[in-house]
């Protein structure tokens, strides 16, 4: 696979507290869950809206774990991996097209993500069918050039794929735990909702007018 | 687009969390990445651990920059735990060299076997009276005090719930523990109530005398309402507070008026003593069963005997010179005061550890750079240790630190903050 492109106006990710067992059952036996402290893993809740995409302008609603990266040398180390396991666009193309390429599992129903900044904060409100699906918030510190790279981890059928990714971008972080995360009852969130997850984010993460780049997509 | 390489990351973005796990068969996998990573990062900012210092641990200090090679000599020591300046007192050292001559340098046993002399077992007795217990164990260190205690006691199928700003010696003890281990928001009395709402069974809640990061107190009273509406057992890390706090030193839980509610009662020699060494305090039934039961203390050789008597000779002193705790709080105070003159911002502390809030990762490294070849020795502090742009320095006060120590040294690190718009 050459490399893929997307540009985007506004990626948020939040990083909430789950209990490591409910991490373990959503991971395949290869990939164990990184622990933010001891039997506490980490759920990353992700939504980007991108304007310069192939199929154009739209927006996505990831749950990722996240895992350890797969270390090669010192110059190519991510800083850590993730492996969505629910996932929703707003775009019918979209979504068939990143399942394609990276093997991602989407839900089939378009999404609706919008991103309300006010303020200090950004809050990501997802709706499905006209029902609310999840809103949560993160906010500002300083911001920053950033670019950040990362592995993807999916499978279909028998196989495991590990993409590269560099996320680029004006960029703020913090661990303030100023944010927050409603989940509403949907065949989306369910999962979710029946685990021990902290309503509020330890890291809060907000991108802004970036580019997220997959370098390459390899079977291992 | 053609099919180029991602572009090669910036080393200070990375830290010792990213090499923490990683892929690849070989046990040593990691090694070579992690290395060249340090050999990158290690002169941008990381040498500034681990610099030895040429002198005692006193109020200035002889410190070898191992960038350059130089000793930099008298700066103002802010690093060092030695709260009340007992660590180089001369009948301190006098006690150690007497107990030299007597018992060499090591116990050369494990406490259950030969490692225990008569030192020891005074020393424990003393211990337990100080702290108003039955009785108390001594560890090697602090830091196997709390493994030995908390796995010494819990279970698989139990439950321990601790401040998320517990010390890791408390997070290895739960891990070692194998019961289940939660975590309540820092001093949030609301949330430990939840974390401990959703287990039947034994409980053990778990926080510090004052947090070492943060220097800030947890709320006791509020803690023990709760634990006792659970039917929790609560143990406190005395480690920062014990032998300053309280009209009697005992603590933080002294100065709350909760001695007696609170279960266990654990503590370090490295911090006030200056000296080495943990205990833990309580009732005789609880001490006999951790006799028996701590493994971290008695697959340990016993701390030295020389050790040991210069811990008997500092606690002698830090009771009998309640003075040194006045004189180290009005240091604090007088600390306090000079930095908020002087806009520099530290956090919530109402103890003698202060941090001076820089929250900025990327370029604490420099200003500590500066702020060592100006004249003043600080630990910077920044993720994974504290959260992400949490970054700062810690400052420990001490009773030996003079006001002119105290002025001088915030004058110093004021005006390197300025230089970063950290202060005005």
């Amino acid at each position: 696979m050459s490399v893929v492109s997307y540009g985007f106006r506004t990626g948020v990710s939040a990083f909430f507290e789950m209990a490591t067992p409910d991490a373990e059952a959503v991971l395949p036996a290869y990939l164990q869950p990184i622990e933010v402290r001891h039997q506490r893993s980490v759920l990353a809740v992700t939504a980007f809206l991108f304007e310069d995409s192939d199929v154009g302008a739209y927006t996505e609603l990831m749950f990722s774990v996240i895992v350890p990266p797969q270390v090669a040398k010192w110059g190519e180390h991510a800083k850590a991996g993730f492996y969505p396991y629910l996932a929703a666009t707003s775009s019918a193309e979209a979504r068939r097209q990143r399942g394609e390429r990276f093997h991602f599992q989407y839900l089939d129903e378009d999404i609706d993500v919008r991103f309300v900044e006010t303020g200090d904060r950004c809050q990501v409100k997802a709706w499905a069918r006209g029902e609310p699906l999840v809103d949560f918030s993160v906010t500002q510190r300083t911001w920053e050039d950033t670019s950040h790279l990362l592995q993807g981890y999916s499978n279909c059928e028998n196989h495991r794929y590990r993409s590269t990714v560099q996320i680029s971008g004006r960029y703020t972080v913090h661990e303030n735990e100023q944010g927050s995360m409603t989940l509403y009852p949907h065949e989306l969130t369910a999962p979710l909702l029946a685990q021990e997850i902290t309503p509020y984010p330890f890291r809060e993460h907000w991108f802004k007018n970036g580019r997220e780049v997959f370098h390459s997509l390899e079977q291992f | 687009m053609p099919d180029a390489p991602p572009s090669p990351p910036g080393a200070m973005e990375y830290d010792y969390t990213n090499f923490y796990f990683g892929a690849g068969e070989d046990a040593f996998a990691l090694l070579a990445p992690f290395d060249d990573w340090w050999q990158d990062v290690k002169p941008a900012g990381y040498y500034l651990y681990e610099l030895p210092l040429h002198t005692a641990p006193s109020t200035r200090v002889d410190v070898e920059d191992t960038k350059t090679h130089e000793i930099r000599k008298g700066l103002i020591n802010f690093a060092s735990y030695n709260y009340l300046g007992l660590s180089y007192r001369p009948e301190v050292k006098e006690a150690i060299k007497e107990a030299a001559d007597i018992y060499g340098g090591g116990s050369s046993g494990s406490p259950i076997l030969s490692g225990t002399t008569l030192l020891h077992r005074q020393f424990s007795d003393e211990i337990a009276s100080w702290k108003g217990k039955e009785a108390a164990l001594l560890f090697p260190t602090g830091y196997s005090a709390n493994v030995g205690t908390i796995a010494g006691l819990m279970r698989s199928g139990d439950l321990i719930v601790a401040d998320q700003y517990a010390h890791a010696s408390i997070v290895d003890g739960m891990i070692l523990s194998k019961a289940t281990s939660r975590f309540f928001r820092h001093n949030n009395v609301g949330d430990l109530d939840k974390k401990l709402s959703r287990h039947e069974g034994k409980k053990l809640v778990i926080v510090e005398g004052v947090y070492s990061m943060d220097g800030d107190v947890p709320p006791l009273a509020g803690i023990l309402e709760v634990c006792r509406k659970h039917n929790a057992r609560l143990m406190i890390d005395e480690a920062h507070s014990a032998f300053v706090f309280g009209s009697t030193g005992r603590g933080v839980a002294e100065e709350q008026g909760l001695e007696d509610e609170v279960d266990i009662h654990l503590g370090t020699f490295s911090k006030s003593l200056g000296g080495q060494g943990g205990y833990v305090a309580g009732s005789s039934q609880l001490i006999n069963y951790l006799r028996g039961f701590s493994r971290s203390r008695f697959f340990s050789c016993a701390l030295s005997p020389v050790v040991v008597a210069g811990l008997r000779k500092a606690l002698e002193l830090s009771r009998n010179e309640p003075e040194l705790r006045d004189k180290l709080w009005e240091n604090v105070a007088f600390m306090q005061r000079t930095l908020s003159d002087l806009g520099v911002p530290t956090g919530d502390s109402t103890s003698q550890v202060i941090p001076i809030m820089v929250r900025d990762d990327a370029r604490i490294f420099q200003m500590g750079e500066e702020i060592f070849r100006e004249g003043v020795f600080i630990n910077p502090v920044k993720y994974p240790a504290v959260g992400k742009h949490k970054s700062r320095f810690r400052m420990s006060i001490s009773a030996a630190h003079t006001k002119e120590d105290l002025s001088e040294g915030a004058e110093i690190i004021a005006r390197v903050l300025r230089r970063y718009a950290i202060c005005p």
